[in-house]
């Protein structure tokens, strides 16, 4: 069994705890489920009884509210029979199911174990269910009680864009649960199911670098969860290592949602540009396009791509000029060639680049030096998803057909995935530095007006790259 | 993903909510279709597309489902949906726009419920004028019922609504030209006034079916022919659920004049404006109706109260 296979880098120490800890949670688990089986009997039972007594108790009543109210049961069982032996001359129909809808549970209904992640923007911690003895991560909402705006609206999509998505590659809410006083709501948590690693952690411990076909087998299911997320109009905004969860069984699940949102086609005309950490923005963020969509986050996969080759994120600005220097030192220098329109977008009309003419390396993209041990296919799509041109950049679906997942090395089986010790699940974690996405719990309007436009404003300023000088007028 | 289904109602839920103990259900009937007006109106003002006006109105629908009527005062209900659906939409509107509106359409001012035979209502704008601390507690109660919303549909926003179903079905069937437009209008007229019906008809039926319902019902109040096949099937319809929604959609007029006459009666002869929590109780004592309800039972010496306050308020506005 996979969780058997022995960490490649065992902390003996650390292991033994960690399993005696494992172990006695297991057989806890084992009891709670026992447990468990029995009462969901018992209350099934109830159910029934009391589904019978309502049933006849609406048939005594008359006129049309009966009628309404009888309507679901007797649809349920329809469908019920007709799904079951497929009845000979009943048309086939799609049934769609919205679930249903009733008020939150309380958190008391389940006992922390440990936080996973305390900082000043987030608070997250692996807690377990009391009545199922299941782990699961809760994630705190963050809510400013100053903010007279009520409920932050990022929050609300978080929450509404993670109900409604049903995908592998995706963590699952599981539900929604508030503080003991419903009175006053004001502590508000998600209840995620529980990954062992985010893949930012698990990059900062390796001694080694994760196997080409391992790096493959990540892509890939990120692609995957990020085309079912483009798939339904949701735009992630804020891809990263740090995002992007592992469980011991080789599953990648993309989570955090607080900087997603729903686009439509054509998307909104107007779009905030302080979304994406830094380190993975795309470029035409950093110039001030207000108009963009998917290929951002295309962007930031490419990103992603090169930090698990070489276990260092790819781009690692000081800021946004820093940021865009970093950007053309690696892709190349914008020409209206490789980029057309890339001029009128705000901040670049004040951009003044080096001529890209005279050969010098510095203009030309280095991604193939920078990773001599890729084959061509994966420079071919890494060069893809780092096109300065977002409309240059492949598709996730694009992507996931791409040569480089076919060549040998194939990916590797999720199941054949090395474990690793997993840090969420024992200890606390030690605070990285790691730059947020931007505007948590501010206005990005005021994040644009204190430090964007302070960047790009009229002075002149100059930022030293490796190859050449970018200068902001 | 299912984009385009709605969480539903459960039978139990529909039970509960005529079940002994809770208001009777005629006065629910009568608050849920003046709030959901109200709700309309104040998308009207707020100038919010009818999109996400009928979201709110069906959040609100199924808000009440879950929660009792009489736990909070209708009009903030309203205000607070109303807010917290356009905060999610790409439409928000501040607590300010809120306060304003809500303080006109609740006024002795309000053309709401006017009939359209009377005189108009005196326009007297220092009766809806806000003061800054009624304004401050409007917003402090219009957040804690956002939360407090939130919590009783466990933060589930999701609304599909069938208006865009039903002209996508419509240009699927084959209609003149002329006759698609006026049946396109017709069945949209009958999901918007559907919104309001106490029969709930979105949290009972998916947004397909509501969307051939209300094709239907249209092509056939314009004559149109329509196909001769079994056709509703081809969107997952099937026939004893078309036939439901076609005579429920059709019976919201009716119910309509219906509980115009019963909110008269509740607001003691007054045409028009919204109704409150103080005129439902009223109603309930002249009947010798109790509310029993755990939930609903109000503290005799706060209800006095809270009396008394609404007629300082009333004093205080120059009634
Ligand atoms: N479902 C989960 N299982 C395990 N750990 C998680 C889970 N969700 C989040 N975490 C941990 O908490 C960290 C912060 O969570 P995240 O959702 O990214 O919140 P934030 O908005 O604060 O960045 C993640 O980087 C990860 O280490
Ligand atoms: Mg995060």
């Amino acid at each position: 069994m996979a969780s058997k296979a022995k960490s490649r880098w065992a902390d003996d120490e650390a292991d033994a705890a960690l399993e005696a800890q494992l172990k006695k949670e297991k057989e806890e688990k084992k009891r709670l489920k026992a447990e468990k089986a029995r009462r969901l009997e018992a209350e099934k039972q109830a159910r029934e009884a009391a589904a019978a007594a309502a049933q006849q108790e609406g048939d005594g009543a008359n006129g049309p509210p009966a009628k309404r109210r009888k309507v679901s049961p007797e649809r349920e069982t329809a469908q019920a029979a007709g799904g079951s032996d497929g009845s000979a001359n009943a048309p086939k129909l799609l049934r769609f199911d919205g679930g249903a809808f009733g008020k939150s549970r309380s958190v008391e209904n389940y006992d922390k174990l440990n936080d996973i992640e305390e900082g000043a923007y987030g608070w997250v911690s692996r807690a377990k269910e009391a009545a199922t003895g299941k782990v699961v991560a809760l994630k705190r909402l963050k809510i400013d009680p100053k903010d007279r705006g009520g409920l932050p609206v990022t929050g609300l999509r978080e929450i509404q864009i993670l109900k409604d998505c049903d995908h592998r590659n995706v963590v699952k809410l599981r539900e929604v649960v508030v503080g003991d006083d419903t009175s006053k709501i004001e502590n508000i948590f998600l209840v995620l199911e529980f990954l062992e690693h985010d893949l930012k952690s698990i990059l900062e411990d390796m001694p080694e670098p994760f196997l080409a076909s391992e790096v493959k087998t990540l892509l890939q299911q990120l692609a995957s969860g990020v085309a079912y997320l483009h798939d339904n109009w949701i735009l992630h905004r804020d891809l990263k290592t740090s995002n992007l969860l592992l469980n011991n069984r080789g599953q990648l699940k993309i989570a955090d949602f607080g900087m997603a949102r729903y686009v439509g086609d054509p998307p909104p005309r107007q779009l905030t540009q302080l979304v994406v950490t830094l380190w993975y923005r795309a470029p035409e963020l950093l110039l001030g396009a207000a108009r963009y969509g998917a290929s951002i986050d295309m962007w930031s996969v490419g990103c992603i791509f090169g930090e698990l080759l070489t276990r260092e994120p790819l781009l690692q600005g000081r800021n946004e000029v820093d940021e865009l220097t970093k950007i053309f030192e690696l892709c190349g220098v914008p020409t209206d060639e490789s980029w057309p329109g890339f001029r009128r977008l705000p901040n670049a009309r004040t951009l003044r680049l080096p001529p890209s003419s005279g050969g010098k390396t510095a203009s030309g993209s280095v991604i193939r030096a920078k990773f001599p041990l890729l084959t061509a296919a994966g420079v071919g799509l890494l060069n893809g998803l780092l096109a300065l041109d977002p409309d240059k950049r492949p598709t996730a679906k694009e992507m996931l057909a791409h040569e480089y997942f076919r060549q040998d090395p194939k990916p590797k089986q999720e199941a054949m995935f090395p474990t690793f010790p997993s840090k969420a699940g024992q200890e606390r974690r030690r605070r990285r530095e790691t730059p947020n996405a931007p505007a948590r719990g501010q206005q990005a309007a005021d994040f644009g007006a204190v430090d964007f436009s302070g960047i790009f404003a009229g002075r002149e300023r100059e930022e030293r790259g490796g190859g050449f000088s970018l200068r902001m007028v | 993903m299912s984009h385009m289904a709605n969480p539903l109602a459960t039978p139990d839920q529909l039970f509960q909510r005529r079940s002994f103990g809770s208001l009777p259900i005629e006065f629910q009937d009568t608050v849920f279709f003046a709030t959901q007006c109200l709700t309309q109106a104040a998308g009207l003002l707020l100038q919010l597309p009818q999109s996400v006006t009928a979201q709110a109105n069906v959040l609100l629908a199924r808000y009440w489902l879950v929660e009792s009527m009489m736990s909070h005062e209708f009009g903030d209900v309203s205000a607070a949906i109303v807010y917290l659906t356009a905060k999610l939409s790409p439409h928000p509107r501040s607590p300010r726009d809120l306060a304003n509106v809500y303080a006109y359409l609740l006024s002795p001012s309000t053309s709401l419920f006017h009939p359209p035979t009377a005189p108009p209502p005196p326009n007297n704008p220092s009766i809806y004028y806000l003061s800054e601390p009624a304004y401050q507690t409007f917003h402090t109660r219009l957040l804690a019922l956002e939360a407090h919303i939130l919590y009783t549909l466990s933060f589930n926003t999701h609304v599909a609504l069938p208006h865009p179903l039903a002209i996508t079905y419509l240009q699927a069937l084959e209609f003149l030209g002329t006759q698609k437009e006026k049946i396109g209008k017709r069945a949209v007229a009958y999901l918007n006034t559907a919104l309001l019906s106490p029969q709930m008809l979105y949290l009972t039926s998916q947004p397909n079916a509501l969307a051939v319902a209300a094709v239907y019902n249209a092509a056939r109040d314009v004559g149109a022919k329509m196909p001769e096949c079994e056709w509703w099937e081809v969107f997952d319809v099937d026939r004893e659920e078309l036939g439901f929604l076609v005579v429920g959609m059709r019976s919201v007029e009716g119910w309509g004049a219906k509980i115009r006459g019963d909110l008269k009666g509740m607001m003691m002869g007054v045409g028009r404006g919204m109704v409150t929590r103080g005129h439902v109780e009223g109603e309930l004592g002249r009947r010798g109706v109790k509310v029993g309800n755990g939930a609903d039972v109000v503290d005799a010496e706060e209800e006095v109260a809270r009396r008394m306050d609404e007629k300082m308020a009333e004093m205080e506005a120059g009634v």
